[in-house]
Parts: C-alpha cells; sequence; structure tokens
C-alpha cells in the first residue's frame, strides 16, 4: 500500500502526470531494481554520487558496485546487503520512473526523502508494512482528522485499501478524496452498516470500470451488466463490509450488522450527513468509493 | 459416503457465491448441489431434498441465515448446517453455536476449510 500512496504523492506534488504515472504501474512488474535507487533509498549515497558512478561507469569496465566500492561510497558489505535485500513495491515503482527518463536520481532522491519524512516512515516501517503508519496516511491522504468519525473512517479505508490489493489488483492510486452529499454514477452499489453508529457504503462508476471491477473479483469476463455483474460487485463490497465488521467486533467489542446490498442504476444516492469520496484510478478507469457515518 | 454421494444446499443471496462455492464443490466431484437465494427458500428446500449438509449465508433477505438455521433445526435436530457469511462476529458465532450450527466458515471463503469440514460430514 506504500507504493500506491507514493504514486500519489508523486501525482498530488506534479512530479509525474497521471499517463506517466498509470504507465509506470503497468510496467515495473518487469523492471529490476539498480543498486543506484537502492542505495539512495537507504541513504547511503546520493543521487550526485550515483550520477558520478553511472559516468565512471562508461570508461571503465566495472560492474556498479564495485565502482560504489572503489569510489569509497560504499563498502562492500553494503552492496552485498542492498543486493540481497527484496525490493519494495514503492521502490519498484521509483525505479521504473527512473528508467523510463520521468524522474533523475536527483527527483527521486527528493522524493523519496519528501515522502518518507512527511508520512515519517522508515524502512523498516515500508518493509514491514507496519498497520499504524498504513493508518496515518490514510488518515493524512484523506484528510479523515476533520470527520467526526475521523477513527472508523481512517480504519474502514484502511482494510478497504488492503482488500482492493487483496481481490482486484495493486495497480492503483488513490486521488484526493472530496466531501460530497450525494453520489452519482451509471453503476452504484450500497451497502449500510449498522449498530452503534451506521455506514453507508457505496461503489459508484461507469459501465466499462463497473464491468472491469467486476471481472477482476470474479475472474471472469464479461461483456455487459446484468444481475450476475451486480452480484459480483456486491459481494466485493460485502466481504470488505464483512471484514471490517468483524474486526471491530474483535478488537473493539462493538457488533454491527449488514443489510443486504442495494443496487441502483442512473441513479443517486443523498446522504444525510458529511460523507468521503475516495477516487480511485485503476488501469482500467476510476471507480469512486464513497463512504458516510454517523 | 462419498464426494458423488453427498447432497449438499447452498443457500446465499449472491449467486456469484453460490457459483463460485459450486464450482469448487464440483471439483471435489459433488454433484448433488441445490441452492436456495434466500432464508425462506431455504429452508424449503431443506424440507424437501434432505441435505447431507448446508452451506448458510447470514445476510439475506425474508429469513435471515440465522433464523433460517432456527427453522432447519426445529424441523431435524441432526441437520448440519455450516454459516458461511462475511459477518463472523463473536455474536453471530454464539448465535449459531446457540442454534446447533455444524460450523463456522468466514468470507471470502477457504477452499481447504469447506473441504474439510466436507469430508468430517462423510466420516
Amino acid at each position: 500500500m506504500f507504493a500506491q500512496f507514493f504514486g500519489a504523492f508523486l501525482l498530488n506534488n506534479k512530479l509525474v502526470s497521471p499517463e506517466t504515472l498509470a504507465q509506470a504501474i503497468d510496467d515495473k512488474k518487469n523492471t529490476r531494481m539498480r543498486l543506484g535507487v537502492l542505495a539512495i533509498n537507504a541513504g547511503l549515497m546520493t543521487a550526485d554520487q550515483v550520477e558520478h558512478v553511472n559516468v565512471a561507469q562508461q570508461s571503465v569496465d566495472k560492474r556498479f558496485g564495485d565502482l560504489c566500492v572503489d569510489l569509497g561510497y560504499l563498502t562492500p558489505a553494503d552492496v552485498d546487503r542492498l543486493l540481497s535485500e527484496q525490493p519494495t513495491d514503492y521502490l519498484l515503482l521509483g525505479q521504473t520512473l527512473v528508467n523510463n527518463g520521468s524522474l533523475s536520481n536527483a527527483d527521486f532522491e527528493a522524493a523519496i526523502s519528501a515522502y518518507k519524512s512527511h508520512y515519517q516512515l522508515s524502512d523498516d516501517d515500508i518493509s514491514n508494512n507496519q498497520n499504524d503508519k498504513l493508518s496515518a496516511i490514510v488518515k493524512d491522504f484523506f484528510h479523515f482528522n476533520t470527520a467526526e468519525n475521523a477513527r472508523i473512517y481512517t480504519e474502514y479505508v484502511t482494510l478497504l485499501f488492503k482488500n482492493i490489493i487483496r481481490f482486484i489488483g495493486d495497480d492503483f492510486t488513490p486521488l484526493e478524496s472530496s466531501v460530497v452529499n450525494t453520489a452519482e454514477a451509471e453503476y452504484i452499489v450500497c451497502q449500510t452498516i449498522h449498530g452503534k453508529y451506521n455506514a453507508e457504503i457505496c461503489v459508484a462508476c461507469p459501465k466499462a470500470e463497473y464491468i472491469a471491477f467486476a471481472e477482476r473479483f470474479a475472474k471472469e469476463t464479461f461483456t455487459d451488466v446484468d444481475e450476475y455483474v451486480n452480484e459480483v460487485v456486491g459481494e466485493f463490497l460485502n466481504v470488505n463490509n464483512g471484514l471490517f465488521v468483524v474486526n471491530e467486533s474483535n478488537e473493539l467489542g462493538i457488533e454491527l450488522s449488514l443489510d443486504p446490498q442495494q443496487y441502483i442504476h442512473n441513479g443517486t444516492v443523498k446522504y444525510d450527513g458529511q460523507a468521503f469520496c475516495i477516487p480511485v484510478a485503476f488501469a482500467f478507469g476510476e471507480v469512486e468509493f464513497i463512504i458516510s457515518i454517523s | 459416503m462419498d464426494f458423488k454421494d453427498i447432497k449438499i444446499l447452498l443457500c446465499d443471496d449472491s449467486m456469484f457465491a453460490r457459483k463460485k462455492l459450486g464450482m469448487f464443490l464440483s471439483s471435489l466431484g459433488i454433484v448433488n448441489i441445490s441452492e436456495a437465494a434466500d432464508g425462506e427458500e431455504a429452508v424449503s428446500k431443506y424440507k424437501e431434498v434432505s441435505p447431507d449438509l448446508v452451506f448458510m449465508d447470514i445476510v439475506m433477505p425474508k429469513l435471515t441465515g440465522i433464523d433460517a438455521l432456527k427453522a432447519i433445526k426445529e424441523f431435524d435436530k441432526n441437520a448440519k448446517v455450516v454459516m458461511a457469511s462475511s459477518v463472523g462476529t463473536q455474536s453471530h458465532l454464539k448465535q449459531a453455536i446457540v442454534l446447533g450450527a455444524y460450523d463456522f466458515v468466514q468470507k471470502p471463503i477457504d477452499d481447504a476449510q469447506v473441504e474439510k469440514i466436507i469430508r468430517n460430514v462423510m466420516k
């Protein structure tokens, strides 16, 4: 999830365009990490030092790591450690953007430093997928601290993104949220959670995105929206909401129930209070998740 | 009892959820599979086909899975009903146990857990 929010960070800071980011997300599965980016990320080398080694490598037949050691930038142990570590997803994204020329090493160094500093992230937090750090990013990114039920919004949306990665795919970028009073789309699926508090959650998008979302979850191919496709999207929402309700029960003793899903075609859902609209840009298009907790 | 002999009833208002679980049961070689799309239909289908095992969703229209479980157990105290729901909260688990549910599986359903339950029933 750190990779998706790193992508959003790059986008919001206008370091990449939406098209470049989408292409990089698609390309990163074929990307091999290079030592320079790993060393910059680990804070062992600056972008200038990496550039220096790149230039030096053009006139010397030596591997990048060996040259770094010769020039005194890294120890052999540093090289071994960096090369043995499993690259995290956000680094693969960064490497892809460096490879295709969208970011220079210096841009990457500045971006990764700003991203980690903004969210107070360490490499260990990222490698271990620290839940409290993920929640902190979600809370900050979507401005849930302005909401009355900040904890619930944060917990819900953190789980939602984990389940999007688990069931739909990791090739997405979360976009800036907005506060809305209505949800309006070609296709909407809603489900209500009720009990100690009430939450109404909708998935809303145009037809093509609705079908693509359903195809990802069902691992089937669809050509049109029918009752079955509706139920596939509905089941994603139901599974996600069920897991949320179980977490609330197990961790806080809060007992909640779910209502059956509702399916709306070319309609509007009106909210009495505040609702957060969270757009998510997938490779296949944009899907909105609208959440209202009262 | 063998996979080809066992009779299973799938109760879920989601056609997708029934299809997904049904496909897994078929892959095991189970051929006697009936379906119900709500709690009321679950009870009437149970009476009609006398299944060896029932997989029952909780959140369903007309009659919830918990109410359907209650009605089925009143009709047949030996009924084996597995609650298969996205909402596996403590209170639902307690309710299901009190009413005599055979087991509980949390959605998304783990195929290995389902197979283990079926093998236990067939013993």
